[in-house]
């Protein structure tokens, strides 16, 4: 989040919705007017203009940004994800860039520029979660949110504006600049509804299962739940925020997302989740992901993270997410957490079908515990699976059996 | 994230509606060239990177509302306006295309970090409230001799330009009248503020930087973009020994393209 915010600082008025904080107007567009998803679309006024040409500014930087995903498998997996949910004709108005951030997060900007963290990616069960988020964010932008927002914003200021002026008696004035102000941050509420309410319609439109996006706010709450016990502090959870919160609270989309999905399944045929194919689409980007996720020294956090990934089930506890788990164990390196790490290694070895760099974590923490000749064959067995590793040279010299 | 978000738009909001840059750094213009930096005689090849020019209407309660057009066509007339000033100090300039790959990274990494750096030396340096006693006597900001590299683009010197123009709409201009007749004081009207700086490619050494927060110029026509652009390279650094320009045609190029004709 903060540094999506960096990038974009420069056009922080013109902002992308971002998924996890934000945003509605009365009725969807009711007028004949087309929506910005087909095909051949131009911006409609002068405003419209003007953020276009912003966002196509900002576009570019982003496209040579270095936090940008350039795989192209990745790419196209997520953006087949899209296009199955929305269909391949309001799919093709939109360009996706996977940013590098270990956050929960995606926005939309109005011309159809869609950015998708690789923390999220990391967060979703299955493909019908990302699914969800990724049709939520359509909604925002079929639904032209940026540009209602801004108007709406435009409108409120102007008012404001002239409230500073006015000779009225201080705290009346005070009370009604309040009420504008808040009133900007109830719109962006009432639009993240419609975001949250659009992206169920897509999901049973395309055949996955609607109760996906509920789940993704069950998850992420109990996140920060975790985060919070681990760092003695509030959660967010039920927090909402106040006036000025820009997202409806995570309980209340909650509940109302399970509502509508209900409504949804009763009318909907096929209700997929593919978690398989999810994961299988993720395997190469796993390793980095929950690098990405270690370094951000949320030990509770990541844990309960893991845990839910694993579901109540034993057998939950997939070879990605053992390695992962001993990945976490590995860097906070507090008393006995060397031999779980090495024992949550083991056991991902054992199971097969994990990241090769399970040898590697299984050898530094068995190196770490004292076990220095079962560690440096750890190793070597890792070097032997993937001679081109980044640190192929250090862990060389590590493995190597001491000249006696 | 909700928090990052909520400040930052009450931050917009109150941003907008009350201080502009120069409440921050204070009033007027500010520039500096390295010491004893002298352009060299003869032939001086300068680098144009891709100008950071933005052009909108500031509505009635100060948010800034983007314009195609006029950023487009404030884009044109500033580089027009550019050629010709060159053109007078017998410089040649060459436009850094848009360029893909590698090149097109390295491009975008040494404008921000341009960027980034002129900002310090404004903020440390160049405008008063922030300045660092380290730096007081010396204009010593470097990009690090790496900019070598930049200088297969077909330059020595890079030049760097910015400029931020929000115009106040008649509803702002109102709220100023109404504001001096209230008795409430100013109500500012109009954001216009822009920067320039000049690298010395070999050395990567910031050589001239010069900002104003209160430009003049209308950068949407013609006439005001010339204006614009000699405020931009006010004590912009003179010629060694301070000769008279070499007599000769002037030339402005693209890379990756043949030379353009030469200008009558």
């Amino acid at each position: 989040m903060i540094r999506r915010a960096a990038l974009l600082a420069a056009a922080a008025m013109l902002a992308p919705l971002p998924l996890a904080a934000q945003d509605a107007a009365p009725a969807p567009a009711t007028t004949a007017t087309p929506l910005p998803s087909a095909h051949g679309y131009q911006p409609q006024d002068e405003l419209e203009r003007g953020l276009w040409y912003e966002m196509a500014e900002q576009e570019r930087l982003l496209r040579q940004s270095h936090f940008l995903v350039d795989d192209p498998a990745l790419n196209a997996y997520v953006r087949g994800v899209l296009c199955r949910t929305v269909g391949a004709e309001r799919c093709a108005a939109t360009r996706l860039y996977l940013v590098r951030t270990p956050f929960f997060n995606a926005s939309m900007a109005p011309n159809g520029a869609m950015i998708v963290n690789t923390g999220l990616l990391l967060r979703m069960r299955d493909e019908a979660q990302l699914a969800a988020v990724l049709g939520h964010e359509f909604t925002h932008f079929e639904q032209q949110h940026s540009l209602r927002l801004f108007r709406n914003m435009r409108t409120k200021t102007d008012i404001l504006s002239i409230f500073s002026l006015a000779p009225i008696p201080y705290a009346a004035g005070m009370v009604g600049q309040i009420a504008i102000l808040s009133s900007v941050f109830g719109f962006n509420r009432e639009m993240e509804r419609e975001a949250d309410a659009g992206s169920i319609a897509e999901l049973a439109r395309a055949g996955y299962d609607p109760t996906a996006a509920s789940t993704i706010w069950q998850q992420l709450g109990d996140e920060m739940d975790a985060t919070a016990a681990e760092r003695r502090h509030r959660s967010r959870r039920n927090s909402n925020g106040g006036l000025f919160a820009t997202h409806p609270r995570t309980t209340e989309r909650m509940e109302t997302l399970a509502a509508l999905a209900t409504q949804a399944a009763a009318s909907a045929g096929a209700a997929e989740r593919r978690a398989a194919e999810y994961r299988s689409n993720l395997h190469a980007w796993w390793p980095q992901l929950i690098d990405d996720q270690v370094r951000l020294a949320d030990f509770g956090g990541t844990e309960y993270l893991l845990s839910t990934l694993a579901g109540p089930e034993p057998d939950g506890w997939t070879a990605d997410l053992l390695y992962a788990r001993g990945e976490l164990y590995r860097d906070r390196g507090r008393e006995g957490d060397f031999a779980s790490a090495a024992t949550f290694y083991r056991q991902a070895i054992d199971q097969g079908g994990g990241p090769e760099e399970s040898w590697r974590g299984y050898g530094l923490a068995l190196l770490r515990q004292g076990h220095a000749a079962e560690g440096r064959a750890a190793l070597r067995t890792y070097l032997q699976l993937k001679p081109q590793a980044h640190d192929a040279a250090m862990l060389g010299a590590m493995a190597a059996e001491p000249v006696t | 994230m909700k928090r990052w978000m909520t400040a930052a738009m009450a931050a917009m909001l109150a941003l907008g509606m009350a201080a502009p840059a120069h409440a921050q750094f204070g009033a007027g213009e500010a520039s500096a060239v390295r010491e004893d930096f002298v352009l060299p005689q003869g032939e001086v090849r300068i680098l144009v990177f891709r100008p950071e020019i933005r052009v909108g209407a500031q509505t009635m309660g100060g948010m800034h509302e983007p314009n195609a057009e006029w950023t487009e066509t404030a884009k044109g007339n500033i580089m027009a306006a550019l050629e010709a000033e060159q053109a007078a100090r017998g410089t040649s300039l060459v436009i850094v295309p848009e360029l893909d790959g590698e090149q097109g990274e390295l491009v975008a990494d040494y404008t921000a970090l341009f960027q980034t750096v002129a900002g310090e030396a404004f903020q440390h340096k160049l405008f008063p409230g922030n300045r660092l006693p380290s730096k007081r006597h010396d204009f010593d900001w470097t990009l690090g001799a790496e900019t070598e590299q930049l200088r297969a683009l077909g330059g020595d010197y890079g030049l760097f330009l910015v400029t931020n123009d929000s115009y106040g709409s008649t509803g702002r201009k109102v709220l100023q009248v109404l504001g001096a007749v209230a008795g409430v004081g100013l109500v500012p009207s109009g954001v216009h503020m822009g920067y320039a700086g000049l690298v010395d490619l070999r050395t990567g050494h910031l050589v001239w930087l010069n900002g104003d927060l209160q430009m003049g110029g209308d950068v949407r026509t013609a006439e005001g973009a010339q204006k614009r652009v000699a405020q931009l390279l006010e004590e912009f650094p003179l010629r060694a020994t301070g000769q008279p320009a070499p007599e000769r045609a002037r030339e402005v190029t693209v890379t990756g393209e043949t030379p353009a004709e030469p200008k009558p």
